[in-house]
């Protein structure tokens, strides 16, 4: 993709960019998220989703979508706080996001509004503790949470 | 016997084992490596929908290499497959190494390329036998899984081990090739090459496989597009996707590999696929063989990656097999992320199978190469009497060589 073509796409959506050397975040809005991976998967060649990622920051939980083509990636970036971890769900633009979005959910809490997952568990066992934090974020401690699925 | 009648017959055994009660075999068991749980919802034979469970095994690798430092981190992440551990432990090291300002060995990097198309070459041969097994054709599978000890023979004799080799480390691989290996590779290779011309002719004339596979599982390219399979399940239907030659990695763009495809989209069409990547692959490891320069095989890596991201992908037996690397500039990963190919094959496998009848479950799941634990415990709801039973692994593979011997 040319760096006009990006520069147009960043206007339309109103996001940040960064060129690295393998891959190109563009950086939006959670509410702008699916929106822009509808208009990356439209680009000629580009609607190979490879995954989404979950990383928590701290007081935010960042999503990162990653779409690839030939030698480079191209990775649209959101960022929610931990207190209202909610995005609309990339399912029906992009339906090979479905079952990424539902392991984002389970291993970080992040509800993906439209997913026909939200609030189903795919990844974490149906015992999972209710009152445990999603085991992928920082404050979750592993021997708590085993402790409390012994105790049932 | 009218096929109508045998066919009724069949369920109504199913039926019968289900009030007797069935031990679930799976989907946690110590014989499976990658168990998923699908639902299916029939209408009469027909599959209509499909629902997958998926993370019975999921062992929180993820988090835990948070914890680990970046070292250790290689030796973890290679035991997230037992077929595919090498490409996982790749993945990441080259990763990890993107983040590091010096260059790897150019040996090491065809080093790793020779263990990445042998790990291929073992990984395709124990698809295909697993094909024979689920459709019946035992003697196949027998066959197949005695040629594939070779590879795995050569394996050990590279690195020591046959299924987790901890062969590539940070800044390299861990040995050089024995004096005299480069040559046994070589005969191997031409063992493995005149099996696989015989298995072409067999397993694509041979009625029960051609029966069991022609037009089974149909994807189309556009459903590709929309849900996005990687490996031979994208490629079967005619788009030539593969890492190793869009976005080489190891020494790949020195020896390159001629991307195979095929048209139709169905099981049979990944068995042609997956026979000429075979020979494609032993191609690939003579000629690394013939052009591996002579040098050092690993250079010393520091134990602090510097501050940033990765994003790095490698192309696995089964498809892309995707790593993110986050790095804080400590001697730990902030975070680390791992997608393995079968994740993003599970929703075209429900596509597959829609359409289809009970009997054509085993072997279009084993289509998707999933290891096959997948198969091992699968729920039946049956729409128009909105009545729910469990089949195990060895009883659904029966019910299908049964309803395709009365057919």
């Amino acid at each position: 993709m040319s760096s006009d073509e990006i520069a147009t796409l960043a206007s339309q959506l109103g996001a940040t960019v960064v060129v690295g050397p393998k891959t190109t975040v563009l950086s939006v809005a959670p509410g702008s998220v699916a929106d822009a991976c509808k208009r990356v998967s439209g680009l000629p060649g580009w609607y190979h989703l490879s995954t989404i990622t979950g990383i928590d920051l701290g007081q935010d939980i960042a999503i990162l979508y990653h779409f690839w083509q030939g030698k480079r990636f191209l990775q649209v970036r959101t960022q929610v706080p931990k207190a209202s971890p909610r995005l609309p769900s990339i399912s029906s633009a992009v339906p090979a996001g479905t079952l990424y979005e539902a392991e984002v959910q389970d291993l970080l809490g992040v509800a993906f509004e439209g997913n026909p997952f939200l609030g189903k568990k795919v990844m974490l066992p149906d015992a999972y503790p209710p009152d445990a934090p999603p085991p992928l974020r920082k404050e979750a401690d592993p021997h708590k949470i085993k402790k409390m699925m012994e105790l049932g | 016997m009218s096929k109508g009648e045998s066919k009724s017959e069949a369920g109504a055994g199913l039926m019968q084992y289900s009030t007797e009660g069935v031990m679930p075999f799976g989907p946690v068991h110590p014989s499976l490596k990658e168990p998923e749980y699908f639902k299916l919802f029939l209408e009469g034979e027909k599959i209509v929908k499909v629902e997958p469970r998926i993370g019975y095994v999921h062992r929180g690798i993820e988090r835990a290499a948070q914890e680990r430092t970046w070292i250790k981190n290689v030796y973890l992440f290679e035991r997230i497959c037992g077929i595919c551990s090498f490409h996982h432990s790749l993945a990441y090291t080259e990763g990890v190494e993107a983040l590091a300002p010096f260059e790897i060995p150019k040996r090491a990097k065809y080093l790793r390329e020779l263990v990445a198309e042998l790990e291929r070459l073992h990984s395709h041969l124990l698809w295909l036998g697993l094909l024979g097994h689920w459709a019946g054709f035992d003697t196949l599978f027998m066959w197949i899984w005695k040629d594939r000890e070779h590879i795995l023979d050569l394996e050990e004799a590279i690195s020591g081990n046959r299924v987790n080799k901890s062969y590539t480390t940070l800044g390299g691989v861990r040995n050089d090739i024995p004096d005299g290996l480069a040559d046994r590779i070589r005969t191997e290779m031409g063992y493995i090459e005149k099996r696989v011309e015989y298995y072409r002719g067999l397993v694509l004339t041979e009625e029960t496989l051609v029966v069991r596979t022609k037009g089974r599982g149909r994807i189309t390219q556009e459903t590709a597009r929309k849900l996005c399979p990687v490996g031979p399940l994208l490629r079967c239907t005619g788009i030539a996707r593969d890492v190793r030659s869009e976005d080489p990695y190891a020494s790949y763009a020195d020896v390159p590999p001629q991307v195979q495809t095929s048209q139709d989209g169905d099981i049979a069409s990944l068995m042609t696929l997956r026979l000429n990547e075979l020979t494609d692959s032993c191609r690939m490891v003579r000629e690394v063989l013939d052009k591996m320069p002579a040098g050092p095989f690993k250079v010393n890596f520091p134990r602090s990656v510097p501050a940033g991201e990765s994003t790095y992908h490698v192309e696995a037996p089964r498809g892309e097999l995707f790593y993110f690397v986050k790095s804080a500039g400590g001697s730990t990963p902030e975070r680390v992320k791992a997608r393995p190919s079968t994740m993003s094959n599970i929703l075209t496998a429900t596509e597959m199978l829609k359409g289809h009848t009970l009997a054509d479950v085993p072997v279009v799941l084993t289509g998707m190469d999933p290891c096959f634990g997948c198969m091992d415990r699968i729920s039946v709801v049956d729409v128009d009497k909105s009545k729910e039973w469990t089949i195990g692994g060895e009883q659904l593979r029966q019910y299908g060589i049964d309803y395709y011997r009365r057919k």
